[in-house]
């Protein structure tokens, strides 16, 4: 009985301790869409009533507009770039796979492993030095930079699970290496590679310890927007951005669980068919 | 060194030796191992050509170096006197059949066989015609549309050839294709490489370490140890005159019996193994070791003594019903344990452990090996 009541404690102890790191991750995020729904004109939860006048609000600003066109076009840009530079890194060093191409992979991870603050401080005075503050080109590179390594993870997990036979295969049928790339690899490792994208369209799209540096009137990326609006006055469209942003990125990220349960799902009934 | 002329006459005028692989001298070394050792093979078109040995003996990565995946350290690869060694995979128009089908799943098996002849710049309409006589000559036309995934090992295996077969090419390359397969499967697709080969008179050079494979489809075998060639020839010629101890124990089973050469008798030459006189077909000097190798379906079996020159009677310590025949484990005493194979329908003897029986065989029943 003792036992009983130690394992059912214990147990309820875990369970709580789960329950409270998971609420204190979440709530706070909970907590900004009363906020977005306010009837008052600062940061606060509603008070006579709920209005959508802060979603309105946003999609009427210019503001607000320009700095989510922006940060649209800055993160689409460095997704492709960084998905054809991080995927070719991924493809030739699985195809060398020497020491020293996986010590090349190892290397391309270190943005990961640097403070933020530590590469924007570097990016400002390099990127002062080649002309590119405060330009389009010079957030969109710095992005690109930080999103490479996690193109470069999901990629090569994608390749561990290519059989090098097919590539084999395509060469000895006539296929030059870019054909085989673009007809066999490339399909093959397609979830990798819209991982790696998803996962760099989003750390460019709320990106801003670099955009502080290396900007400064020219470009008003979305989270630089809500960043000076804290700062400015309480303004409860940044709640309601905020929400929208949450949803977004809600959407993507079942989107993503979605395509891979699909996938597994049809490879799975697929092979209980062959045999 | 190590050469042979594998060609043999062509069978036909007009298909004379027009499309030949010449292996010259190549080696292939990693660090100081050398997986292939200054192997040289001659191959004519249409020649069934079978590279068998155990693991590691070098014989994929001589494929390999065919296919031009491996870029050897030595040697030359050369296609009608051309040589080829320097060339991309992709420009020496070598089909190539592998172990795990490696056909592209993300594409339906007609899109498998239309891929050699799209990077050609094939439309698909343009392909379709080939496509379909393609996998009709492996007849898997009914299942054009299906994924690989939904395809059985055999029949993935046969679509894999198709695609192999598709472009033409000048040499089909086979790297262990009905491994993956039970051994049922195995032998049917046998029969059919067997027959595809004939119909179309392509070149195949076929790796495998199943030595049943190799005897009965190719017309030549190489045995590869180690890197080197340790015997090649026709099926028939290597089973029946194994020149060393290791072709005689890996292609078939033997039983190995050491002894000391009397002297010539006849045609043959007598053999002392301790006090027993054995009588063997050819000649060695007087005085000389020699290595016997004696095949255990060779060995008469009786339960008296017979009237051959090589008699012996021996305790059967154990034995394994095939249906077909029966393996006996005979203790000899003098000339050890020996391993017989019995035809089981016929057997005469009563295969109990424990039973006395008599051994005996012909002096040209066996053969004398090298020892290596």
């Amino acid at each position: 009985m003792k036992g009983d009541f130690r394992e059912k404690f214990g147990r309820g102890l875990v369970l709580g301790g789960a329950w409270t790191v998971l609420a204190f991750l979440i709530l706070p995020m909970v907590v900004i869409f009363p906020v977005s729904v306010t009837d008052q004109y600062y940061l606060s939860l509603p008070k006579d009533g709920i209005s959508l006048e802060h979603y309105a609000a946003f999609f009427t600003n210019e503001i607000w507009l320009s700095a989510t066109a922006q940060s649209v076009i800055i993160a689409t840009c460095a997704t492709i770039f960084a998905v054809i530079l991080g995927s070719l890194c991924a493809i030739g060093c699985w195809r060398l796979s020497t020491n020293l191409s996986e010590s090349v992979r190892t290397f391309m991870l270190i943005p990961i492993i640097v403070p933020t603050i530590v590469q924007a401080l570097a990016m400002y005075r390099f990127w002062i030095d080649l002309g590119i503050i405060d330009t389009y080109i010079g957030v969109i590179l710095a992005h690109t930079l930080v999103a490479i390594p996690y193109v470069i993870i999901t990629v090569s997990a994608s390749l561990a699970n290519f059989d090098l036979r097919q590539e084999q295969a395509a060469r000895s049928l006539g296929a030059s290496m870019p054909q085989t790339i673009r007809w066999v690899i490339v399909p093959s490792i397609l979830p990798g590679l819209l991982s790696g994208a998803l996962f760099a369209f989003t750390i460019s799209f709320d990106e801003i310890v670099m955009v502080l540096f290396i900007t400064s009137r020219a470009i008003y990326t979305l989270p630089k927007r809500i960043w000076n609006g804290i700062e400015d006055h309480l303004d409860p469209t940044i709640a309601a951005v905020a929400t929208m942003l949450i949803a977004a990125t809600l959407a993507l990220l079942l989107l993503d669980l979605w395509v891979r349960h699909r996938r597994q799902r049809r490879l799975e009934q697929a092979a209980s068919v062959g045999e | 060194m190590e050469s042979a002329g594998l060609a043999k006459k062509p069978q036909a005028e007009g298909r004379a030796a027009s499309h030949s692989l010449s292996i010259r001298n190549l080696s292939k070394y990693y660090g100081a191992l050398a997986a292939v050792d200054d192997v040289s093979i001659e191959v004519e078109r249409g020649k069934f050509l079978t590279l068998l040995g155990p693991s590691g003996s070098g014989k994929t990565t001589i494929l390999m170096s065919i296919a031009g995946f491996v870029q050897p350290s030595a040697g030359e690869i050369l296609l009608d006197d051309r040589p080829i060694t320097n060339l991309p995979p992709d420009k020496r128009n070598f089909g190539m059949v592998f172990q795990g089908y490696a056909l592209f799943p993300h594409m339906s098996v007609e899109d498998n066989i239309w891929f050699p002849l799209r990077v050609r710049g094939v439309s698909r309409a343009e392909a379709a015609k080939s496509v379909t006589a393609s996998l009709e000559l492996v007849q898997m036309a009914h299942l054009a549309k299906r994924l690989p995934t939904q395809l059985s090992g055999g029949q993935q295996q046969r679509v894999a050839l198709a695609r192999a077969l598709v472009f033409q090419p000048d040499l089909l390359l086979l790297d262990e294709p009905l491994s993956a397969l039970d051994k049922k499967l195995r032998a049917d697709l046998q029969w059919e490489l067997k027959s595809l080969h004939a119909r179309l008179g392509t070149t195949f050079i076929y790796v495998t370490h199943d030595q049943e494979e190799a005897l009965s489809m190719s017309d030549d075998i190489i045995i590869l140890r180690d890197g080197k060639i340790e015997q090649m020839g026709a099926p028939g010629e290597l089973y029946e005159r194994p020149v060393t101890r290791f072709v005689a124990d890996f292609l078939g089973k033997s039983n190995f019996i050491r002894g000391q050469s009397t002297g010539a008798d006849g045609n043959s030459f007598r053999v002392a193994v301790q006090d027993i006189a054995l009588q063997q077909a050819g000649r060695v000097a007087a005085n000389e070791a020699v290595l016997i190798a004696l095949r255990p379906e060779k060995i008469s079996v009786s339960r008296t003594r017979p009237s051959l020159p090589n008699a012996i009677e021996g305790r059967i310590a154990a034995f394994n019903y095939y249906g077909s025949s029966y393996h006996l484990q005979v203790e000899t005493g003098g000339l050890g344990d020996l391993i017989v194979t019995v035809p089981a329908w016929k057997c005469e003897i009563d295969p109990a452990i424990g039973n006395s029986i008599w051994l005996g065989w012909e002096p040209d029943a066996s053969v004398v090996v090298r020892d290596n």
